[in-house]
C-alpha cells in the first residue's frame, strides 16, 4: 500500500541531488523521506554503537509521552471555560460558537465531548501556529546551511503550545516560537547545539515582552474578561489556607485548575515521566533530584515561616501539583541537549532547578510561578556543572596513576 | 632629566593634578548656579503637574507665583519657620537620625521605615483663600520607592491630582501608574469619609460604580496588583495620623498656623 | 591622507569597537531605551574620546611610562566630570535619565583603550581622528539599538509616536522586553551577526 509513495519519492530524488533543479530544497525532501521511511544509509565507519534509538525515535517517544498532556490541555481548557459559563450564566458568542455548534457543542462542563471540543478550538490554533511558524524557521535555516531537516523541532513544537495560556493571541505565539527557535536554538547552530531549551526561551520572551497576556489573573480561562487566579497566585495572596479553601489537592493532581494549557495535570506528567524513564530518554536523576530540591526547600520555608509572606506556608505536596513544576521537571529540565550530561552533574543540576523554582515562587514578590526561570537558570549552569564534574573525575584518576 | 626618573614622575603627576583640578573646579563653580536652578525647577514642575496647573511654555516662575511653599512639622501639624522651604531636602532629613521619625514596624504601611519629621508642602491660594494643598507622598511599590505629589481640594479630602514623578516599577505593568488614563481616575475621589476615617483605597479589579464606597475607590491595574497595593498603602499612611492628618485638621479648622 | 581616512572610517564598520571588540557594552545596555538619551550619550562619549586622545597624544612624549595609565585616567576623568557638569546645567532632564552612566564613561574601555593603544604612539591630529572615528562607531551601534528599542518598546522615536500604542487608543501593543536592558544584548548580538555575515573576515577562528 505504501509502494506508490516510495516510488514517487524515488522519482523525485534526482531533482534534489547535486545538480538537480531543486538542489537547495534537498533538506525538505530528505525530511519527508526519512520521516516516512527508515534512512537508506547506514553508518559507514567501523566503530559505532549499535542502538535502535536514533534522533527520530527519541523525539517520537517524547511526543508519545506528552499525549496525556495534550488530552488534558484540550479537556481542561474546555472544562474551565464551560464551568465558568455554567457558573456565571454567560455563553460563548461569535464565530467560534457558531463553528462549534456545527459539531454539536452544548457547553456542558460534565460532557467530555463538549469540553474537548471547546478546548480544542483554543488549543489547536496555538498548536498549528507554533508548528507552522517554527517549522518555517527550521526549514529556512536548514536550506541556508544545507543541513538536513531533523525532528528536533517536533518536541519544541509540542512543548511550546502546552505552556501557553489558552487566551494567548496567535501573533504572540508566532513571535514567541520565532524567538525560541532563532535565538534559543538556530543561532547556536541548530538542534543539539543550543544551551537553552527553545520552548522555554520563547515563553520567557513572551513573559517579559507581553506580561499582560501571559501572567496575571485574566488569561487562564478562555472566557472574556473572566478573572481566575491560578492556585499559585491564590497562594501568593493568602497562603495554603486560601488554596485549600479554593481547591482540593486532587484537583491540582488531576489538573482541573486554571493554568497554562498543558501543564496543570501532575498525573499526566507522571505518565510522561514513566515513559521517559522506561525508555531511557529522560534522566531520572534530574527528575528525582529536582523533586528533592523542591521538597527540601519548601519544607525549609514552611518551618521558617513568615508573617508577611503567605507563600512560605505552602507545603511541598502542594508545590508539586500546582503550576508548571511537574511538567517542567519531567519534560523541560530533562531535555538532553540543554541539561547536564554527566551523572553526578545531573543530580546537581536537578537539585539546582528544584531549589531555584521554590526560591522564585516563595521569595520573589512578582512571580508566583518560578519553574520556567528556574530551568533556564539551570540550563545556563549545566555546562559549568559538567565541566566541574569532569575536572573532578580527572583529578581523582590522576591521583590513582600518580599514587 | 629622563622620562622615568622619580623627579619627572612627581612633576608630571603634580602638574597634571593642578591642571585637571583647575578645569574641574572651574566647571563646577561656573555651572553650579544653573544646576541648582534646574533642580528647583524640576521639583516645581512636578508639583504643578500633580496640581493639574502646569502649562507648557509659560515660565515656571510665573506659574508658581500662586503657590506658597511651607515646611510643616508632622508631629504638631503646624508650619515651622526653622527651614527655608526652597532649600529644605526632606529626603536628606529622612536619612539623618536626628531629624527623622522612625516608624514603628506595625504602622509602616508605606514600607519606608523612616521619614523626615518635617515635610515641605505647597498651598495654592487665590486672594488669600486656600484653593488646593499639594503634599509630597512616597512609599514602596513592587520593586522601588515611588515618589509623587497628591493635590487636595479646599475641602481637604477630594483629590484634584495625583502623580508619581519617580519610580522603578516594571514597564507595561506597574509602570502603568504613569498612564494618563489611570491618573485620570483619581480626581474627584475622597480620601476621608464623613466621620473622618481614611478610606481611600485601590481595588484589585474594577470599582463598582453603584456602590456607595465608589467615591473612595480607584480601579486597580491588571497585572500590577502589588504596585497599586503599594500606592493605596502609601496614601493610607501619609493621610493618617503620622502623616498629614494633623496638618489637614488644622487647616480645616482654620487654626492660625 | 589615506591613512587619516582609514583611521577615521575603519572604526565605523571594519573595526567597530562594539561590534568587533565587544567593548563599552555596559552603557549600551543601560541608556538605549530611548533615542534621545542615546544622542546625548553619544555626543558625550565623542567629546571625551576625542579630547582624551588629543590631550594624551599632545603630552605623550612627557608621560613617564610607569604612571601612564594613571595619567590617562586622570585626563579622561576630568573630561567626563566637565561633560557631566555641563549636562546637569544645560540638559537637566536628560542628564537625570542618564544618571550615573555619564560618570561611567570614565570606565568605558573604548576611551582608555584608544588612549593607551593609539594616542600614546601617534600625533595629535591622527589621534583626534581616531577618537572621532571610534566615538562614531560606538554611536552608530547605540543609535541602532535605541532605534529598535524605542520603536518596538514604546512605539515612538525621539518621543514622537510612530506606532500608536493600545494604551493610547492605537493598535500597537508595546513589547515590554524592549524596555528592559537585556533586550539590548539580543539586538547587539543580532547586529554583530549581521555585521559578520557582511564582513566575514571579522569571524573569529575557532580554537
Amino acid at each position: 500500500m505504501m509502494k506508490p509513495l516510495r516510488d514517487l519519492l524515488d522519482k523525485l530524488h534526482p531533482h534534489f541531488t547535486e545538480g538537480g533543479r531543486l538542489e537547495r530544497l534537498y533538506p525538505l525532501y530528505e525530511a519527508l523521506d526519512t520521516f516516512t521511511y527508515t534512512p537508506g544509509e547506514v553508518t559507514g565507519g567501523a566503530p559505532h554503537v549499535r542502538d535502535a534509538m536514533d534522533l527520530k525515535r527519541v523525539m517520537i517517544t517524547v511526543v508519545l509521552a506528552l499525549l496525556p498532556c495534550f488530552f488534558m490541555a484540550m479537556w481542561n481548557t474546555g472544562f474551565q471555560a464551560n464551568s465558568a459559563y455554567a457558573l456565571g450564566g454567560g455563553a460563548l458568542e461569535g464565530g467560534r460558537a457558531e463553528l462549534l455548534q456545527l459539531f454539536g457543542y452544548g457547553a456542558d462542563p460534565d460532557s467530555l465531548f463538549d469540553n474537548l471540543l471547546l478546548g480544542a478550538s483554543w488549543f489547536v490554533p496555538v498548536y498549528l501556529v507554533t508548528n507552522i511558524v517554527g517549522g518555517m524557521w527550521e526549514a529556512l535555516f536548514c536550506i541556508v546551511r544545507k543541513h538536513e531537516l531533523n525532528e528536533g523541532f517536533l518536541v519544541t513544537g509540542s512543548l511550546f503550545p502546552l505552556i501557553c495560556p489558552p487566551t494567548i493571541p496567535l501573533w504572540q505565539v508566532a513571535l514567541g516560537i520565532s524567538f525560541g527557535v532563532v535565538i534559543g536554538k538556530e543561532i547556536f547552530g541548530g538542534t543539539g547545539k543550543n544551551f537553552l531549551n527553545p520552548a522555554l526561551t520563547g515563553r520567557a520572551f513572551l513573559f517579559f515582552a507581553y506580561p499582560a497576556q501571559i501572567s496575571g489573573d485574566r488569561v487562564w480561562t478562555a472566557v472574556d474578561g473572566l478573572s481566575s487566579a491560578t492556585p499559585l497566585a491564590v497562594a501568593a495572596e493568602g497562603g495554603q489556607q486560601a488554596v485549600v479553601a479554593a481547591i482540593s489537592w486532587f484537583d491540582g493532581f488531576f489538573g482541573t485548575i486554571p493554568g497554562s494549557m498543558g501543564e496543570t495535570s501532575a498525573l499526566a506528567c507522571l505518565f510522561g515521566a514513566a515513559v521517559l524513564i522506561l525508555s531511557g530518554i529522560g534522566s531520572w536523576r534530574i527528575m528525582f533530584s529536582g523533586l528533592g530540591g523542591v521538597i527540601f526547600f519548601s519544607t525549609l520555608f514552611m518551618l521558617i515561616g513568615s508573617e508577611t509572606n503567605p507563600m512560605f506556608s505552602l507545603a511541598p505536596h502542594w508545590h508539586l501539583v500546582l503550576g508548571g513544576l511537574a511538567f517542567g521537571l519531567v519534560f523541560m529540565a530533562t531535555d538532553p541537549v540543554s541539561g547536564a550530561m554527566t551523572e553526578e552533574g545531573q543530580y546537581i543540576y536537578g537539585f539546582l532547578i528544584g531549589t531555584m523554582c521554590i526560591l522564585i515562587r516563595v521569595v520573589n514578590p512578582a512571580f508566583p510561578e518560578g519553574v520556567m526561570l528556574a530551568i533556564l537558570f539551570g540550563n545556563v549552569f549545566a555546562p559549568l556543572i559538567d565541566q566541574l564534574v569532569l575536572k573532578h573525575h580527572i583529578k581523582r584518576r590522576l591521583r590513582h596513576v600518580e599514587g | 632629566m629622563s622620562r622615568d626618573s622619580t623627579g619627572k614622575i612627581l612633576s608630571v603627576a603634580f602638574l597634571l593634578c593642578v591642571v585637571c583640578s583647575i578645569l574641574v573646579s572651574t566647571a563646577a563653580v561656573l555651572l553650579s548656579e544653573r544646576q541648582e536652578l534646574n533642580k528647583a525647577e524640576e521639583k516645581r514642575r512636578n508639583i504643578l503637574l500633580a496640581a493639574g496647573l502646569y502649562q507648557e511654555g509659560v515660565p515656571l516662575e510665573e506659574q508658581f507665583r500662586r503657590i506658597e511653599a511651607r515646611v510643616v512639622d508632622l508631629r504638631s501639624g503646624r508650619f515651622s519657620s526653622d527651614f527655608d522651604p526652597a532649600s529644605y531636602d526632606s529626603r536628606a532629613a529622612a536619612r539623618n537620625p536626628e531629624t527623622r521619625f522612625q516608624i514603628p514596624p506595625k504602622q509602616d504601611l508605606a514600607g519606608i521605615k523612616a521619614h523626615a519629621l518635617y515635610q515641605d508642602v505647597y498651598l495654592v491660594k487665590e486672594n488669600g483663600r486656600l484653593q488646593q494643598v499639594i503634599l509630597p507622598v512616597y512609599g514602596k511599590g513592587l520593586w522601588s520607592t515611588m515618589y509623587g505629589f497628591i493635590s487636595l481640594d479646599s475641602d481637604l479630602s477630594t483629590v484634584i491630582g495625583f502623580a508619581f514623578y519617580e519610580h522603578g516599577e516594571t514597564p507595561g505593568l506597574g509602570g502603568e501608574i504613569d498612564n494618563p488614563a489611570w491618573k485620570g481616575l483619581w480626581p474627584g475621589k475622597r480620601i476621608y469619609d464623613d466621620q473622618g476615617n481614611t478610606r481611600i483605597e485601590v481595588l484589585k479589579g474594577a470599582v463598582d460604580q453603584q456602590s456607595p464606597e465608589a467615591i473612595h475607590q480607584v480601579d486597580g491595574i491588571s497585572g500590577a496588583t502589588l504596585t497599586v497595593r503599594g500606592v493605596g498603602n502609601l496614601l493610607q499612611y501619609w493621610m493618617g495620623q503620622n502623616g498629614y492628618r494633623k496638618l489637614l485638621e488644622n487647616l480645616a479648622e482654620g487654626v492660625e498656623l | 591622507m589615506s591613512q587619516a581616512k582609514d583611521v577615521l572610517l575603519d572604526p565605523l564598520f571594519n573595526k567597530n569597537p562594539i561590534g568587533l571588540q565587544i567593548l563599552g557594552i555596559c552603557s549600551a545596555l543601560a541608556v538605549t531605551s530611548k533615542l534621545e538619551t542615546v544622542v546625548v550619550m553619544s555626543l558625550a562619549v565623542i567629546f571625551v574620546i576625542c579630547g582624551s586622545n588629543a590631550s594624551v597624544s599632545l603630552i605623550r612624549s612627557q608621560i613617564p611610562s610607569n604612571i601612564r595609565i594613571i595619567v590617562q585616567i586622570t585626563i579622561i576623568a576630568t573630561l567626563v566630570i566637565i561633560v557631566d557638569q555641563f549636562l546637569k546645567a544645560y540638559a537637566f532632564g536628560i542628564s537625570k535619565q542618564l544618571s550615573v552612566f555619564v560618570g561611567l564613561i570614565i570606565t568605558n574601555c573604548i576611551v582608555l583603550g584608544r588612549a593607551e593603544g593609539f594616542a600614546m604612539k601617534n600625533p595629535v591630529g591622527l589621534s583626534f581622528l581616531d577618537g572621532l572615528g571610534n566615538g562614531l562607531g560606538y554611536s552608530i551601534v547605540l543609535l541602532l539599538v535605541a532605534f529598535f528599542r524605542e520603536l518596538l518598546g514604546a512605539g515612538k522615536l525621539l518621543g514622537y509616536t510612530i506606532l500608536p500604542s493600545t494604551s493610547e487608543g492605537g493598535w500597537y501593543l508595546p513589547n515590554g522586553l524592549m524596555l528592559l536592558p537585556p533586550s539590548a544584548f539580543f539586538i547587539i548580538g543580532l547586529l554583530i551577526w549581521l555585521l559578520r555575515t557582511w564582513k566575514t573576515d571579522q569571524i573569529e577562528k575557532e580554537n
